[in-house]
């Protein structure tokens, strides 16, 4: 990795920083205190809307098809901004904003009308519902159970109620009365929770305004739906659409990089990979002559990003390293090792052959169709690999559907000791790769005798262990042991001070015993997981097996069984296989070497949504 | 008529497909609770959410897959129920346990765990996946009890 650093003219900026991008080999640094570009913002508040209409026309049948994947767009054509998706935008902006506004106000009228509901029979018109000289009213809600109450303590009174409909707030009303008695009037309303209406500021009978509103909410409505209707027509030009936010995005990534400015030129930092400065250097002079630009190697103190590089096979497990941590630049890249075991491990926890070949298929068909990108479509194709191991280990164990047919090697569910010996085995592989990988890196760094007392001395000693269980009648395996154990125990604590500090620590660290011993334990994972897929399916078999034999609707049922009851194992168990697989990985394989703690490379690039930009 | 060695194994299998059903039950309870909050804030999050949230579920159907070899091993799918000793069905009662008793526990706890994953999923949506891997950590010991109580069950000859 290389340090870039950059100066230009301004004017040649916006020509470099499209170089850059179309070709992604730059990661650019934001500069501390400097802002993104002049109509930064603006360009925001676009991208915005045109997310707003996408979100639109999806709603209005115009949904990105899931079948057709992205769309091949040329480089060139993507380069100049769509102005049939701006003008679109706009309009199905000023569309969605029309008909949201229309349905605003219809549902205002619809509530409205609600609300004047129960006073339908108020016989004079609202403009003149007001006081007189003498008389006032009360106009509102009383609840239902307080209605006889009042009317009687009303008696004798100069007053005079008149009841309307209901409402949910209580018996809507209006009490007349002479403005002598106003004052007590009211409070013998309020001591009864009477609610005060609002009537709304119309004129005319209730009864014509509700008709009135409720003609009002419909046409609107109507031409709710009409302009809907219209945005149907242009929504059949998303794809200008799709374009254009493309574009924008890809044109607000560029323009977060002012970089420090004068006057007249602009300075950019950013990181490179080693192989890739001439072209760099090639992309910023296609756009101008007149530039400054260098390629250092980092300084003390400053961590560049890592960027991992594998061949077709190994290169989608590049996504579960990432899921843990990028490896240190300058440590080892464990991809090439682990993804076997990966590749191995997936298919032994799923292990059965029907389930394999169902997403064989299916995953290849996705993989084809929607090109799946960067962490999405690699974890896909570590499942896709995965499922191609789970069709060779189905066979191998016989596992089809949950029936068990010709197992090529054996049976787990009949044979368990020997499936766990088979872990057992693979798992202690698995671990001495890593113990191997850790004594390359301490090796290329000159550290041959941490070698031989961390790591040579244990495998030693497991191979005494070995021979031990396997030769008893040999005494090779007991010495072998004894040595290799006394070496460990006279260097395990070699970076202590004083004789007995060192010697306490170098017993202690043959306790260490005790964590590889865990470590392969927990490669019984494989077994379990793989009995869990098995013995669902198998119970699935079953009830439907029972649902078959009851008649037609029974074997109805029993085929919905058998396809969700299958569907549902696959996911469930899929799920466990990665997870579990991953887990492999990181506690026992990665415990025993790798260097985490990368940086993500992430140069400035065309990153598309909708477009498939083909240069 | 029944013998006792035939229903202490159904007691076995009784056990072992409940009690590590209520660990995942609950544990899925707990996840989801904290789920629908998460949602609430942030519906995009669901496909995430509800991985997390069926994490603590498996324990329930590792105790169903031990009940249901136990029962198909005594004969109740086929229907001809065998007699057992009261050893018999004794050691088909101890080997339930082991999942029984595990997954309730790791039902729990993993619940509790995917419910921390699904509130760091909810902060740092990118790295959810490092929530589903630590909710596996808490797994493995129902895994391992799921490995101890097939292998007890197998061992039981009838």
């Amino acid at each position: 990795m290389k340090k870039l650093t950059l100066y230009a003219l301004k004017h040649d900026r916006d020509n470099i920083l499209l170089n850059l991008q179309r070709d992604g080999n730059v990661m650019l640094l934001q500069a501390a205190e400097s802002a993104s570009l002049a109509g930064a913002e603006e360009l925001g508040a676009r991208v915005e809307t045109t997310k707003g209409a996408i979100s639109f026309v999806g709603k209005h049948g115009g949904k990105a098809s899931l079948l057709a994947g992205k769309k091949p767009v040329g480089y060139e054509l993507f380069l100049n901004e769509n102005h049939e998706g701006a003008e679109l935008s706009r309009q199905i902006d000023s569309l969605a904003e029309k008909i949201a506004s229309l349905r605003n106000e219809a549902s205002t009228l619809l509530g409205q009308e609600e609300h004047l509901q129960p006073w339908r029979d108020l016989e004079i018109p609202l403009e003149n519902l007001r006081e007189t000289q003498s008389s006032a009213f009360f106009a509102g809600y009383l609840p239902e159970a307080a209605l006889e109450e009042v009317s009687g303590e009303l008696e004798g009174l100069p007053a005079e109620m008149e009841v309307f409909g209901e409402s949910p707030e209580g018996r809507a009303l209006i009490v007349f009365v002479h403005k002598s008695a106003g004052t007590k009037v009211k409070h013998l309303l309020k001591r009864h929770e009477f609610a005060d209406v609002i009537f709304p500021k119309r004129t005319g009978l209730v009864r014509e305004i509700i008709e009135e509103s409720a003609e009002d909410a419909r046409s609107k409505e109507a031409l709710a739906a009409e302009l809907e209707a219209e945005a149907m027509e242009v929504t059949k030009k998303k794809e200008e659409l799709f374009l254009y936010y493309d574009q924008l995005v890809a044109k607000q990534e560029r323009m977060q990089h002012r970089g420090e400015e004068t006057e007249k030129t602009f300075y950019l930092e950013g990181w490179v990979r080693a192989d890739r400065t001439e072209a760099v250097r090639r992309a910023v002079n296609e756009a101008t002559d007149a530039f400054e630009l260098n390629f250092v190697d980092p300084e003390e103190g400053e961590v560049p990003p890592t960027v991992m590089e594998n061949g077709s096979f190994a290169a989608p497990y590049e996504a579960v390293t990432e899921l843990y941590s990028r490896p240190r630049l300058g440590s080892l890249d464990p991809n090439f090792l682990m993804a076997p075991f990966h590749f191995i491990f997936f298919g032994m926890m799923l292990s059965d052959a029907g389930y394999g070949l169902i997403l064989t298929i299916l995953l290849f068909i996705t993989l084809k169709v929607f090109k799946p990108q960067e962490t999405a479509g690699k974890l896909m194709t570590v499942v896709f690999f995965g499922s191609i191991s789970t069709v060779i280990w189905g066979a191998m164990f016989g596992g089809w559907f949950g029936l068990e047919w010709k197992p090529l090697l054996f049976a787990p569910m009949k044979e368990p000791l020997k499936m766990l010996a088979l872990c057992f085995a693979l798992g202690a592989l698995h671990l001495i790769s890593g113990m191997v990988m850790k004594m390359y890196m301490e090796i290329k760094r000159g550290q041959v005798w941490n070698v031989v007392f961390d790591q040579l001395s244990w495998l030693i000693l497991f191979t005494g262990l070995f021979l031990m269980v396997y030769l008893p009648e040999s005494s090779a395996g007991k010495y072998t042991a004894m040595a290799s154990a006394m070496l460990i125990v006279l260097t395990g604590g070699r970076e202590k001070e004083g004789y007995v500090s060192k010697l306490i620590s170098g017993v202690l660290s043959l306790y260490n015993i005790s964590s590889y011993v865990s470590d392969l334990l927990s490669y019984s994972r494989l077994f379990a997981l793989g009995l869990a897929t098995g013995v669902i399916a198998m119970v699935i078999n079953t009830i439907a097996q029972m649902l078959w034999v009851v008649g037609p609707v029974g074997i109805v049922l029993a085929i919905i069984v058998l396809v969700g009851g299958h569907s549902f194992n696959i996911v469930i168990n899929v799920l466990g296989a990665f997870v579990h697989t991953s887990r492999l990985q990181y506690i026992e394989f990665f415990g025993k070497f790798y260097e985490a703690g990368g940086k993500a490379f992430v140069p400035l690039a065309i990153r598309t949504k909708y477009m498939d930009v083909t240069k | 008529m029944l013998s006792l060695g035939t229903s202490l194994a159904f007691a076995g299998a009784a056990f072992a497909a409940s009690l590590a059903g209520v660990g995942s039950a609950i544990g899925v309870g707990i996840a989801g609770q904290a789920g629908a909050g998460v949602i609430s804030e942030d519906p995009e999050k669901f496909g995430n959410v509800l991985v997390l949230q069926a994490l603590p579920g498996t324990q329930g159907i590792y105790g169903l897959l031990i009940a249901f070899i136990i029962v198909l091993n005594i004969g109740v799918i086929d229907g001809n129920i065998k007699d057992l000793t009261t050893y018999q069905g004794l050691a088909l009662f101890f080997a339930g346990l082991p999942i029984a008793i595990g997954g309730l526990f790791s039902g729990i706890y993993q619940g509790k765990v995917c419910a921390a994953g699904i509130y760091l999923c909810a902060k740092r949506p990118e790295e959810t996946g490092k929530g589903i891997i630590m909710a596996a950590m808490v797994e493995t010991y129902a895994v391992l009890a799921l490995l101890i109580s097939f292998i007890m069950v197998n061992g039981v000859k009838l």
